[in-house]
C-alpha cells in the first residue's frame, strides 16, 4: 500500500492564500449539490472533496486534482453554504496553491504569493531591469516634435517583445506539462486518435469560456469576456502587428488599425470598471474577497491600459516628452504584468482552465473519473 | 398583595411544572398564557422520545393538577405587556387580557355553541392547534384537553362581528355564557417573584435562505410540527398519514435535519431537539404503515440524553430507518405526481445522489421566544435571556426574575420540567427571603 504524506500546515497556507473561512466547514455537502459541474463530471463531490483534502493536509491528492480549474467561481456554492465557509473562495485559494505547485522554478510563484512584500519586491526588480534595458537601447530624444519610433526603435521593442513572448510561452507550457504530469500522468489507456480529437476542447474553452455562461450571475460572463477580448485584441495589435503601430507618424485616429486599438481599450475599460467596482463593493461572492494577487493583477492591468491610452493621446496631440515618458512607463508596467502574472500568477488561468477541461476529458476516457 | 404571590409567564410544560411546585409549597401562583389554553407545544405532540409515550398522558395529569390546585389562577388569552420592579422590590406586571367573548365563570365547555356555529370550512379559520392543516369554527375549544376548558370566539371570522347577524351560539348556550360585549382588560398584578417560561418559536420555513426547499410552494413538503399533527389520533386526519396533494398514503418519507439550525444566515445554533424528534417521527411513521420507507438526511446525530443513543440504534436495527449524512439544498417537485426529488451528497461515501420522495419533512430549527418586557428590562442578549452566571441558566441579573424551559435554549421535555422545578425553588427561596423586608415596610 502506498503511504500518504500529510502536511499539517496546509490549512494555514490556504488561509494565507485567501481561504480565510475554511475552518468553518463542517462537511455537509451543500456545496456539492449546488455546484452545476458536479454532475457533469460523473457525480464528483465537487468543491467538498478539495476542501476535505485541504483539511486533511493531503497535498499529493490536491496537486493531482483538476477540480479547482473546472470551477468558474460563480459563487453559487458560497450562497448555499450554511456555515459561511465560502467554498468558492477555498477553490480560488486552491487555484493559487496549484499555480505555486505548477511553477517549474519552484520558487518564484511561492515567493510572490507567500512572502510579505513579495509582489512589491518582484515589481521593483523587474521595473529596474526593464528600465536599464530601456536606457541602454533607447534612441535619441527629439523634443521639438513627437518621434516615438526614433526614441524607441521598433527593431528593439519588437525583438524584446518577441523574446519575452517566446520565453513566457515556454514557461507556461513547462508549467502546463507539470500540470499534465501531476494530474493525467500518462496517456496509457487513451487511444491517440481520441486524445488528438479532444484537443479541440482547448481552443473552444479558451475562446468562448462557455461554461462560465452557466453561472447564475450572468453579467460576470460578459464582463470576463470583455477583458479577455480586450486583451486578445491588444496582443494582436502590439505584438505581431507592432511594426504598423509603433511608428513616428501619429497612430490614433489616423491609422486604420487604430480602430482595433479603440475597441480593445473600450472593452478593457468597461470590464475593468465593473471588476474594480465589484471588488470594492464586495456584494457578489465572486468579488467578496480579493487576495493581494487579485489586486496586483487588476491594478497592473489597469495601469498598463491607462498608460497605453495616455501614450496614444500625447502622441496624437504631439507632446514629445510626455509621450516618451508615458511610453517608457507603459513598457515597464507591461513587462512587470506579463513576466510576473503570465507564468507565476493569476494570468496563467487562461492556460490552465482550458487545459484542465481537456485533461478532465482524458481522465474520463481513461475511465477513472475526473479524479485519481 | 401578600408575600406569597408569584407570577409564572408561559403555560407550557416548564411553566406548568413551576406553577404546580410553587402552589404545592403554598404560594399563590398566577399562570399567564398567551393562548386560550395552557399546555404549550407539548399539547400538540403525539408521542415523546425516547420512550414513545403518549405526550398527552404525561401532560394531561399535570394540567389536571393545575386545574385542581386552588393556589393557581390561570390567566389565559393574555399577554404580559410590562414588568417593572418597584422601589420596594415588588414586581408590578401589567397584563392585557384579550376578550374571549365567553364568560369563563359560566362556560362549562359543553360545546353546544361549537356544534351550532355556522362559520365553518371556508368561513372558518386555520386551526392553530393543527398547524393550519384543518379548519376550525368561529367559536371553538382549542383542543379536547384544553385548560381552561372554555370556548372562545374568534372575532375575525365570527358572523356576528362581520355581519351583525347570527348569534346562534348565544341562543344555544345553556348557561348564557356568550358575551359579545366582552372587552380587552388590563390587569395589574403585584408579585414577589417572576418565572418566565415563554418557550420557543420555530424558524420561518419561508425564510429566503430556505426558499429552495419549497415549503408553502410544494404541497407535500411539511414542517415537523405539521407532521406531528398528522401522526396524532386527535389530529386533522385522525392519525392517518395522508399527503396534502392527493390524500394518498406516502410510501417514501424523507426527513431533512438542521433546517434553520446551524446556519449562520438564520440561526447559528443547534436546536437540540430535532434529531430525536425526527427519529421518533420516522419510527411512528413505520408503526403507522410498516411499508413506508423513511430516510433521515442528517448532519450529526446528537443523541446526548438518557436513552437517546439506544433509541437511535433501535431506529436503525429494529425499524430499518435509513440514515444518510448530507445536507440537501434544493427540492424539485414532479409536476404530475407532486412527488419530491431531493438531491444531496452522501458525505460518507462522497457521491451525489437523488431520492424521489412522496413526502418531505423539514426538521425546523427553533429559537427562544423572548418577550418584549424582558428586552425592556435589558435581560435579552444574543436572542436569549441574560444570565448572571453561565453555570446558572435560571437566574437573571435581576434578583426575583427567573427563566425556565426553552427560553433558556433548546432542550427536551425532561430538561424543561427539571428547569421548571428548579426555577420554582429559586423563586420560592427569593420570595421567602423577602418576608422580613415586606413586614418591615408594612
Amino acid at each position: 500500500m502506498r503511504s500518504i504524506r500529510v502536511n499539517p500546515n496546509l490549512m494555514t497556507i490556504f488561509e494565507m492564500l485567501g481561504a480565510s473561512s475554511i475552518r468553518k466547514c463542517f462537511d455537509c455537502g451543500a456545496c456539492t449539490v449546488t455546484c452545476p459541474f458536479s454532475e457533469e463530471y460523473g457525480g464528483e463531490p465537487f468543491p467538498r472533496r478539495i476542501i476535505k483534502y485541504v483539511k486533511l493536509g493531503v497535498e499529493d491528492k490536491l496537486v493531482a486534482s483538476l477540480e479547482p480549474w473546472l470551477c468558474y467561481h460563480c459563487g453559487d456554492c458560497s450562497d448555499s453554504c450554511p456555515k459561511g465557509a465560502d467554498p468558492s473562495e477555498i477553490l480560488a485559494a486552491a487555484r493559487r496553491y496549484l499555480i505555486i505547485k505548477y511553477d517549474f522554478t519552484g520558487r518564484v510563484s511561492r515567493f510572490l504569493h507567500l512572502t510579505n512584500y513579495g509582489w512589491l519586491i518582484g515589481i521593483l526588480i523587474l521595473a529596474t531591469i526593464t528600465l536599464l534595458i530601456g536606457l541602454i537601447f533607447r534612441g535619441p530624444i527629439i523634443s521639438d516634435r513627437t518621434m516615438l519610433e526614433t526614441f524607441a526603435p521598433v527593431i528593439v521593442v519588437d525583438t524584446a517583445g518577441l523574446i519575452v513572448f517566446a520565453v513566457l510561452a515556454i514557461f507556461v507550457l513547462l508549467n502546463v506539462y507539470r500540470m499534465y504530469k501531476f494530474t493525467v500522468g500518462s496517456l496509457k489507456g487513451i487511444p491517440l486518435s481520441i486524445a488528438v480529437k479532444e484537443l479541440v476542447e482547448i481552443p473552444k474553452h479558451f475562446l468562448t469560456q462557455v461554461k462560465l455562461s452557466r453561472c447564475s450571475f450572468r453579467s460576470f460572463y460578459f464582463i470576463h469576456l470583455m477583458i479577455f477580448y480586450g486583451y486578445a485584441l491588444s496582443f494582436i495589435l502590439f505584438v505581431p502587428l507592432l511594426r504598423f503601430t509603433l511608428t513616428n507618424e501619429p497612430f490614433l485616429f489616423k491609422h486604420p488599425l487604430s480602430i482595433l486599438g479603440i475597441i480593445s481599450t473600450i472593452l478593457f475599460l468597461i470590464g475593468l470598471f465593473y471588476i474594480i467596482r465589484g471588488r470594492l463593493e464586495k456584494k457578489h461572492h465572486v468579488w467578496k474577497y480579493s487576495h493581494t494577487s487579485d489586486w496586483v493583477y487588476i491594478w497592473l492591468l489597469a495601469l498598463v491600459v491607462v498608460s497605453g491610452i495616455l501614450t496614444g493621446i500625447f502622441r496624437t496631440l504631439d507632446y514629445p516628452l510626455p509621450t516618451y515618458i508615458m511610453f517608457a512607463l507603459h513598457i515597464i508596467l507591461a513587462a512587470c504584468f506579463l513576466v510576473l502574472m503570465v507564468p507565476f500568477s493569476k494570468w496563467s488561468h487562461l492556460a490552465y482552465r482550458p487545459f484542465a477541461i481537456y485533461f478532465a476529458r482524458l481522465k474520463m476516457i481513461k475511465g477513472s473519473g475526473v479524479h485519481v | 398583595m401578600s408575600i406569597g404571590e408569584v407570577l409564572v409567564i408561559g403555560g407550557g410544560i416548564a411553566g406548568i411544572q413551576a406553577a404546580i411546585d410553587l402552589a404545592d409549597m403554598g404560594f399563590k401562583v398566577y399562570l399567564v398564557e398567551r393562548k386560550p389554553s395552557i399546555g404549550g407545544r407539548m399539547a400538540q405532540l403525539d408521542k415523546t422520545f425516547p420512550t414513545l409515550d403518549c405526550a398527552s398522558c404525561i401532560l394531561a395529569p399535570k394540567m389536571a393538577e393545575v386545574a385542581r390546585n386552588p393556589n393557581i389562577e390561570i390567566i389565559s388569552n393574555a399577554d404580559v405587556i410590562s414588568l417593572v420592579r418597584e422601589k420596594s422590590g415588588v414586581f408590578k406586571a401589567t397584563i392585557k387580557k384579550y376578550p374571549r367573548y365567553v364568560d369563563e365563570a359560566k362556560c362549562t365547555g359543553c360545546k353546544a355553541c361549537v356544534e351550532k356555529c355556522p362559520a365553518k370550512d371556508k368561513l372558518g379559520a386555520p386551526d392553530e392547534f393543527n398547524e393550519g392543516l384543518s379548519m376550525r369554527k368561529a367559536v371553538y375549544i382549542p383542543f379536547p384537553q384544553a385548560l381552561p376548558l372554555k370556548a372562545i370566539i374568534d372575532p375575525n371570522i365570527c358572523l356576528y362581528f362581520k355581519l351583525k347577524s347570527c348569534r346562534l351560539c348565544e341562543k344555544v348556550c345553556p348557561t348564557g355564557a356568550i358575551n359579545f360585549n366582552d372587552i380587552e382588560k388590563i390587569i395589574n398584578l403585584y408579585v414577589n417573584a417572576v418565572i418566565v417560561a415563554t418557550g420557543y418559536k420555530f424558524v420561518d420555513p419561508r425564510h429566503p435562505a430556505l426558499s429552495l426547499y419549497g415549503y408553502g410552494k410544494y404541497p407535500n413538503v411539511y414542517t415537523n410540527i405539521e407532521f406531528e399533527r398528522l401522526l396524532d389520533a386527535r389530529g386533522p386526519t385522525g392519525g392517518v398519514l395522508l399527503r396534502r396533494s392527493d390524500k394518498r398514503h406516502p410510501k417514501r418519507i424523507v426527513f431533512i435535519q438542521c433546517v434553520g439550525s446551524r446556519d449562520y444566515r438564520i440561526n447559528p445554533y443547534c436546536s437540540a431537539y430535532c434529531c430525536m424528534a425526527s427519529i421518533k417521527q420516522a419510527i411512528l411513521a413505520k408503526e403507522h404503515d410498516p411499508e413506508v420507507d423513511t430516510v433521515i438526511l442528517y448532519m450529526d446525530i446528537r443523541a446526548f440524553g438518557k436513552g437517546f443513543q439506544e433509541f437511535y440504534e433501535r431506529a436503525i436495527e429494529e425499524f430499518k430507518i435509513k440514515f444518510i449524512r448530507g445536507r440537501p439544498v434544493k427540492i424539485i417537485e414532479d409536476d404530475k405526481t407532486k412527488n419530491l426529488i431531493v438531491a444531496y451528497e452522501d458525505t460518507l461515501k462522497g457521491t451525489i445522489e437523488k431520492i424521489e420522495a412522496d413526502m418531505v419533512v423539514l426538521a425546523l430549527g427553533i429559537v427562544p421566544n423572548t418577550p418584549a418586557f424582558l428586552a425592556d428590562l435589558g435581560l435579552i442578549e444574543d436572542g436569549r435571556p441574560k444570565t448572571l452566571d453561565p453555570q446558572d441558566p435560571i437566574a437573571t441579573p435581576i434578583e426575583g426574575i427567573y427563566v425556565a424551559g426553552m427560553i433558556t435554549g433548546p432542550k427536551d421535555i425532561p430538561d424543561s420540567v427539571a428547569q421548571g422545578s428548579a426555577a420554582a425553588v429559586r423563586a420560592a427561596t427569593y420570595a421567602i427571603s423577602r418576608r422580613e423586608v415586606v413586614a418591615y415596610a408594612r
